[in-house]
Parts: structure tokens; sequence; C-alpha cells
């Protein structure tokens, strides 16, 4: 896990933004996506939808990947993981 | 080795196929192979021109089209394209039962929407039931 600051100057490799989509809109975007994302490589998943925030860290986790924190801007979340494999 | 999961869909109501669209959609997300078994009712709505028209709810009757309006304004898929988005995701086959094909005169493959994979007997909805880590009836 980041802290806030780390998290805010991470450079991610792919932007997701599935923002204005309702569960399980935003995690399908999530795992389309990671598809395009090197091995190593940092993706960042906006997302209006609150239960995401819950969704994607344990789905991320799960999948073996890791999970590195959120940053919660003005009406959105920013979820950021990377690619572990 | 991926983990397995058997879901059979009984019901040809749009608010339960929505559901099972979104179940099957986090099970997708997470590579799980599922097999599908379409049961009576569920034939119904697998039916090639049923699928667009098709708007019997299982519940709450009465708040049909705040459902419907609420599923347009938060842009959820249509639930056919839960299933459709799940086979390109993962290992998703969809088994018709032959006999439920039948009570909605689906005798072919060909009746049913273009993801359907196979008319099956329900020996094969056992065996599948039997080997799945989850199993849901819905």
């Amino acid at each position: 896990m980041l802290n806030q600051e780390e998290l805010k100057n991470l450079k991610a490799d792919k932007v997701i933004d599935a923002r204005g989509t309702a569960c399980p809109g935003p995690l399908l975007a999530a795992k389309r996506a990671l598809a395009e994302v090197s091995v190593g490589g940092i993706m960042e998943i906006m997302s209006s939808d609150e239960g995401t925030t819950k969704d994607i860290p344990k789905w991320a986790n799960k999948m073996g990947h890791e999970f590195l924190g959120i940053v919660e801007e003005a009406g959105y979340w920013r979820i950021f993981m990377k690619k572990m494999k | 080795m991926a983990k397995k999961m058997c879901m059979a869909i009984f019901t040809g109501s749009v608010d339960k196929l929505t559901a099972a669209g979104v179940v099957l959609s986090g099970a997708a997300a997470q590579d799980m192979e599922v097999n599908i078994y379409v049961l009576l009712m569920g034939a119904y709505a697998f039916k090639k021109e049923n699928v667009d028209t098709n708007k019997h709810l299982a519940e709450l009757n009465d708040k049909k089209d705040e459902f419907f309006a609420s599923l347009e304004r938060l842009k959820v898929p249509k639930w056919i394209e839960f299933f459709r988005q799940a086979k390109e995701l993962t290992n998703v086959k969809i088994h018709i039962c032959g006999l439920a094909g039948k009570i909605w005169g689906g005798e072919k493959l060909e009746d049913f929407v273009d993801i359907a994979d196979d008319i099956v007997g329900i020996g094969e909805y056992i065996s599948a039931a039997e080997e799945a880590d989850v199993n849901l009836f819905i």
C-alpha cells in the first residue's frame, strides 16, 4: 500500500474512466483493461460507484495482483493497482 | 486450476436474469469456469425472438417502470449483454435443457440466442453441479 502523497504522484500506465457506470461495470472495465497492462505496470480505475472501492481491492489481491490504494476525489474514487503476473 | 461455477437458470424474468448476469460478471472477473444450465422458464427468455421483447419481472411488478428506468439511468446493460461479456472474458458455456426448449417451441440450437452453446439433458447439469465449487439456482 502507498500513502496518499505517493498515490497522488503515481503515474499510471493505464487509466480507466469507469465513472457513471454501476457495479459490475468498473470491475469488468478493470478486468478487460488489465490485459493491456504489462507485468509490473500500474493501472488506475476511476469510479463513481462506492462499492467498487471494496470490490476492486479484493479482486486485485485475489487474482494475485497488488492493490496500491485509493484517492478520494469530488464524487469519485481513483483506485490504483499493480499487475503482478 | 480455475474454480468452477455451475448456475442453473430456471427464471425467465428480467429482474432475476439481470441479477444472474451481475453474479456471472463477478465470476468472469475472477476467471472462473462457468457452466450455465437454462431450465424451464429460462428457455423462454433465451429464445431468439424473446430476448428483446421480454419484460416480465418475478417481483415488484407494480414497480416495473421504475425498475427499467433505473437500469437505463445507471447504464446497466441488458441482461443478455452480461452473459455475452462474460463469455468474452472467461470460459462460459450456456446449455439449454432439451425439455425446456421444446416447451417453448425451440427444437434446435438456432432457435436460441447465438451465445447458447448446445442443447443437453439433465444428467449433464447434475454432473457439472457435482464438480463445481460454487452452485447457484436462480
